[in-house]
């Protein structure tokens, strides 16, 4: 598991740009002038950002877990956190989907890993944790933004939450704190997970669309990496 | 025969023998026989009173009278055979009798003593009568066996309860009971503990209820327990023992087939220790508490357990414990901390009479956070509120909020931390009032009443409407000093307050700030922002000062006048007003803008007043007026001067300008006066005196401030004289008295002129003395010898002190003592007797002082001086020297130059032979191998040396400067001399000066 703090500024403010022009996307699809190729783009680059973050934020959550936890070769069986979805797919079964799958798939994914991670941030007990956490949120509810402008760009439906699927985080009197950090420890190792295979999809994306938009994607690609 | 209890038991199972106490009341008494009779058996006679056995009829058996409380026991059972079940035991000495089909029967409790009972078999012979007598002390009090009725467990706290019941009901006496609890544990029942639980008998039945706390949770492995009793009864006088064991109970805990880790999420003291176990069907490989592996404790199946000694405080999620298997992983957690810290520095006080804030320091951190986080609780004990402290993470002050109870002042509370390991508390009593700690009074504001008063205004929100309020107002003046002002204003409620400010001064800048406390300080609230403010302006407060002058035409009138001051003009001046007037017409110039601080009027030559007025905003001054005509006046002061510089013969003058008020005119110059004389003696009389020596200069240029005066003479009193004078004439004088320098080149000339003298005087007597110093001496210092003089002569004395040398200097005229020395020759021999016998080896060091001395007596004497001193003295003395050494020299060999002998060369004899003085010529030899024997030789001076140096450890040995040294001791000189040859006396200018130069120096250290 390559959960590891490290941060880079520049890519942070690069990124933050991005962010700050992805409630535009849809918009620019409505008008249909750009297609989908730049939101893809953004989305996948705010993918990597997220990947980048997590692994500053996993190195400090498992400090605060504790040993075992942040010990480097613990990899423990995966119990419990039976909710959580996994991004753990046979690489067969995962070149069988289309697009829309996987971006259906990625989109309820980080829902629920959203849902998790804001329930983590209500348990955590020290404040500088509860920042990161929150600054981490935020950036993943960017991403789901940013998901849901790509799959709105190349016209595919939101998946609709279904009634009860929706995690509930309660960490109820049943729930050990042992298995809950447990849960959290699989909580951060999926995201990872997810944000690396996002990070290929959204690649793969970019380059099947390119022909219809290399002139938008170059100039991103110009201007930030 | 003493049966062990496992026999017992055993034997109770085989039914032929029986306890005799069958229960708390009743005898039971046995009997065995095949036959149908009880055998007799007389070994086992002394057994009896054990009480476990059979019973022997016929068998006789004595035992001491006892008292026995009858209605103590209430029956005894005798039991007969079971083949033979009826018969008949009759107890003498009741002459009751009873009737049993079986083997055993009861009978009441006996009396003290002796028994006599008898066992008839109802259907058989009567020879099979058996009988034999029963004491109280042949029986034993075994209690029955407890039952325990309840074993429950509650498994959060890890403790079992016992319940069971004594039967006192049994026991008609009070007695004290000992109960042994056992705790087993595990399917193999390995002990525990063994606990002890002490009651009494009150004869009533008595359900008993005892609690033991494990250290190891309940659910991790069965749990085993048995009890039994020991009635220790004081009326009872035969043996007592423990009752059998109860049959075990036991606590086991059925879980689902979920591994679980138990305890779970548990809180603990710092510095407890916890045993942690895991119920699981997989075997265990490792387990893991924080960072630390534990070694396990194997447990019933594959469940197993760690124990952790001493633990300290979990880090902010709690401390991990982690068993891992091949497949699974599982674990708990534990918070280890401290229970709360007495809450320190409580301290409640309001800031607006409406809400009490308490505060408080948590003290040592509890190491516990989220859900077993410190609560903190505020109880107000007068009216039993009580307020939570919000159970929020990120809340890291302390401190609560008490809404004010109206008309009460006084508050007790108590603030109550509790966490999962404990709580605390502490209380303050405050009277609110006198802790009252105000807010930043808020909208200040500054109003003008005048030019000398403002208002200041503040909202302070609260509700002081009871008490005062003190405030403090800080008043800083533009560039000038703070000043504070206390006020205490009536209190309100949540009002605004308003105090007047005056003595200020017009048109200035003041900043302003104001704080506020209780009339029963407290706590200052903070400043609130500076206010600058600049009070209106006031009316000028008199006029400008004025001077006026006609024009050289005489023509206008020139009006000056000087600008106010800005303490006196009270606001910015606009302009000024001038008008002249006389009896006939008035003439005026107004609104002259400020800037312009002169007017010109033409005027006749009348007289007029002309007044000034100043005039800024408000108002305009007072008038200043002058008259036209006024004839100026001369200067009221004279120039303040100083003089700045003297010579021989000049005199550097400076001074200053009169200030234009005591001018009263214009300057047109200054008149200086200078001539000789002294204070109180001279004084120049009236101004431009004839006197010749007084001379004047005037000095016209008025900006001129200094003056040189020259040609004076030196060393001489001038007295100088200033005056300034306009054309309202001069002033009054300023005076002062100075005395030039002297002229320097005299003085020096006269200084060195009779020290040259004095020196060439003193030159040519010193030159002529030392030409004639022989007739000097021969005149005035004749040689008297004095043989009295001669200490060296008088062998007592210690000669070879540091001074001795000196004396023998002055003894050189005792020349004729040729008989002493020849005496002293006799003494020599005894110390070259005594260098013999003790040569080289034997004392190369030793310095005793005895043989230096006569050493040294022997051979000082005469020659110092003779080095010393001028030829014709030396040669008597050279002739004392030759006579008293011949045969000395002679054995010594005596020629040597000192620098030889320091180069220890075999030339160096020249001082040898004193060294070898024992050893004749052969020492030559001897010296040129070895220095050591050189040294030895020499000894007796060496030593002297040596001792006179206070360093026996020199190393005269080896090196030869230690030679050297060696003569430099008082003795070493003198023999020395002594040494020289004849021919150097004869010669003194080739080597004997050498000598006595040599030695001189080498004195010198000694002297």
């Amino acid at each position: 598991m390559d959960l590891r703090a490290g941060d880079s500024w520049g890519l942070l403010a690069c990124l933050c740009t991005v962010l700050w022009h992805l409630p535009a996307v849809p918009a620019l699809n409505r008008t249909g002038d750009p297609g989908p190729g730049p939101s893809i783009q953004k989305t996948y680059d705010l993918t990597r950002y997220l990947e980048h973050q997590l692994r500053s934020l996993a190195g400090t959550y498992l400090n605060y877990l504790g040993p075992p936890f942040n010990e480097p070769d613990f990899n423990p069986p995966r119990l419990g956190a039976e909710t959580l979805p996994r991004a753990t797919v046979d690489p067969d079964v995962w070149r069988s989907l289309n697009d829309k799958l996987r971006l259906t798939q990625n989109y309820e994914a980080y829902s629920h890993l959203l849902c998790y991670l804001r329930g983590l941030n209500r348990q955590a007990a020290t404040a500088e944790l509860r920042r990161s956490l929150a600054h981490f949120c935020t950036s993943l509810q960017g991403l789901l933004g940013s998901i849901a402008g790509v799959m709105a760009a190349l016209g595919y439906p939101l998946p609709q939450p279904l009634p009860g699927t929706e995690p509930t985080w309660a960490p109820g009197p049943a729930h050990s704190n042992f298995l809950q950090k447990m849960d959290d420890f699989w909580l951060l190792k999926e995201l990872q997970t997810w944000l690396w295979r996002s990070a290929k999809d959204f690649n793969r994306l970019k380059k099947k669309m390119q022909p219809s938009a290399a002139a938008v994607t170059l100039r991103l690609e110009a201007h930030g990496f | 025969m003493k049966l062990s209890r496992k026999e017992q038991a055993e034997s109770a199972r085989n039914g032929d023998q029986t306890h005799l106490w069958e229960g708390v009341g009743k005898w039971e008494i046995v009997w065995t026989a095949e036959t149908g009779q009880p055998r007799a058996r007389p070994a086992f006679q002394d057994d009896l009173h054990r009480l476990r056995r059979y019973i022997l009829p016929g068998s006789s058996m004595t035992s001491r009278d006892r008292p026995l409380d009858r209605s103590l026991y209430g029956s005894t059972t005798l039991r007969a055979p079971a083949p033979r079940a009826a018969a008949l035991l009759r107890l003498r000495g009741f002459h009751s009798c009873y009737r049993s089909e079986k083997t055993n029967t009861k009978i009441p409790a006996l009396l003290p003593g002796d028994h006599e009972i008898s066992i008839n078999p109802l259907h058989g012979s009567r020879s099979s009568i058996s009988r034999f007598i029963l004491n109280e002390e042949n029986i034993s009090l075994i209690p029955d066996t407890p039952e325990i009725l309840n074993l429950s467990a509650d498994f959060s706290t890890s403790t079992i309860h016992i319940k069971w019941n004594d039967k006192g009901s049994v026991f008609p006496h009070h007695s004290d009971v000992i109960w042994q609890i056992k705790i087993l544990r595990k399917k193999k029942m390995e002990i525990v503990t063994l606990m002890t639980h002490n009651t009494t008998l009150n004869g009533k039945d008595t359900v008993h209820q005892w609690s033991w706390t494990s250290d190891m949770p309940l659910e991790c492995v069965t749990h085993f327990v048995r009890m039994r009793c020991y009635v220790d009864d004081l009326h009872f006088s035969g043996h007592k023992e423990w009752s059998d064991w109860s049959p075990v109970k036991n606590i086991s805990w059925s879980p689902d087939y979920q591994p679980k880790v138990i305890p779970k999420d548990k809180v603990i003291l710092v510095g407890s220790d916890i045993t942690v176990c895991c119920i699981i069907q997989e075997k265990v490989i490792s387990a893991q508490f924080g960072k630390e592996m534990c070694s396990l404790i194997h447990l019933d199946g594959e469940n197993v357990a760690i124990k952790i000694y001493n633990v300290s405080v979990s880090p902010t999620s709690g401390t991990n414990v982690v068993f891992t298997t091949d497949t699974n992983m599982v674990g708990t957690v534990i918070f280890a901390g401290y229970p709360p810290d007495i809450p320190q520095k409580l301290n409640c006080e309001t800031r607006d009479l409406k809400e009490i804030i308490c505060t408080w320091n948590p003290g040592r951190p509890t190491g516990l956070l989220g859900p077993h986080d410190t609560n903190y609780t505020l109880f107000e004990n007068f009216s039993g509120q009580n307020v939570k402290r919000a159970e929020d993470t990120t809340n890291v002050n302390y401190q609560l909020f008490f809404q004010m109870i109206p008309n009460r002042e006084i508050y007790n509370f108590t603030l109550k931390a509790h966490n999962p390991l404990g709580q605390s508390e502490s209380t303050v009593l405050v009277n609110i009032t006198e802790r009252v700690y105000p807010h930043t009074p808020t909208s200040f504001k500054v109003k003008d009443i005048n030019s000398t008063a403002v208002t200041l205004s503040w909202h302070l929100p609260g509700s002081f409407a009871k008490i005062n309020l003190l405030c403090q107002i800080e008043i800083t003046k533009s560039n000038s000093v703070q000043e504070l002002q206390n006020v205490t204003v009536k209190g309100l409620e949540n009002s605004s307050y308003l105090i007047t400010v005056g003595k200020l001064s017009p048109y200035t800048n003041y900043t302003f700030r104001i704080r506020c406390s209780t009339e029963t300080f407290w706590k200052w609230s903070s400043w609130t922002i500076e206010k600058q403010h600049l009070t209106t302006e006031a009316i000028p407060s008199k006029g400008p000062d004025t001077w006026r002058e006609w024009s050289s035409d005489g023509r206008n009138l020139i009006i000056y006048w000087k600008p106010l001051p800005i303490n006196e003009a009270n606001g910015r001046i606009l302009s000024y007003n001038v008008s002249c007037s006389s009896d006939e017409e008035t003439q005026s110039l107004s609104e002259i803008p400020d800037r312009q601080h002169k007017a010109e009027i033409q005027l006749d030559k009348n007289d007029y007043i002309i007044s000034v007025v100043a005039k800024n905003s408000v108002g305009s001054s007072p008038p200043s007026k002058i008259a036209s005509m006024e004839i100026p006046n001369a200067p009221i002061v004279a120039p303040n001067f100083t003089v700045e510089d003297t010579s021989a013969d000049s005199i550097l003058v400076k001074w200053e300008d009169i200030p234009v008020e005591e001018l009263r005119g214009f300057l047109r110059g200054y008149l200086f006066y200078f001539g000789k004389g002294e204070r109180g003696t001279s004084k120049m009389r009236g101004l431009g005196s004839d006197r010749s020596d007084i001379k004047i200069k005037n000095i016209t240029d008025i900006s001129q401030k200094t003056l040189k005066i020259a040609d004076l003479q030196g060393k001489t009193s001038y007295h100088l004289v200033l005056r300034a004078y306009t054309d309202g004439g001069i002033g009054p004088e300023k005076s002062m008295y100075v005395v030039t320098k002297e002229n320097s080149v005299g003085l020096i000339i006269a200084i060195l002129i009779p020290v040259a003298v004095a020196v060439i005087v003193g030159v040519v007597t010193s030159i002529l003395c030392y030409r004639k110093r022989e007739w000097i001496k021969e005149t005035f210092y004749p040689d008297i010898p004095n043989p009295e003089n001669c200490k060296a002569l008088q062998f007592q004395k210690s000669v070879c002190e540091g001074n001795s040398a000196l004396k023998t200097l002055e003894m050189n005229p005792c020349t004729p003592n040729n008989v002493e020395v020849l005496e002293t020759r006799s003494v020599v021999p005894k110390i070259e007797d005594t260098e013999i016998i003790s040569p080289v080896a034997e004392h190369p060091e030793d310095s005793s002082e005895a043989e230096p001395e006569n050493h040294v007596v022997v051979s000082y004497c005469p020659p110092i001086i003779e080095e010393e001193i001028p030829n014709p003295v030396a040669d008597e003395a050279g002739g004392t020297s030759q006579v008293i050494y011949i045969d000395v020299q002679s054995m010594y060999q005596p020629q040597a130059k000192p620098e030889e002998q320091e180069n220890d060369s075999v030339g160096g004899s020249g001082y040898k032979p004193q060294m070898h003085l024992p050893v004749t010529s052969t020492v030559e030899d001897m010296t040129a191998e070895d220095d050591l024997d050189h040294t030895a030789g020499y000894r007796p001076q060496a030593n002297v040396n040596t001792w006179n140096l206070v360093s026996p450890d020199s190393p005269r040995s080896t090196d030869s400067n230690s030679e050297i040294v060696s003569f430099g001791s008082p003795c070493s000189i003198n023999s020395r001399q002594f040494l020289l040859p004849p021919k150097d006396e004869d010669s003194p200018k080739s080597s004997g000066g050498g000598w006595s130069f040599t030695n001189f120096f080498q004195n010198k250290p000694n002297d």
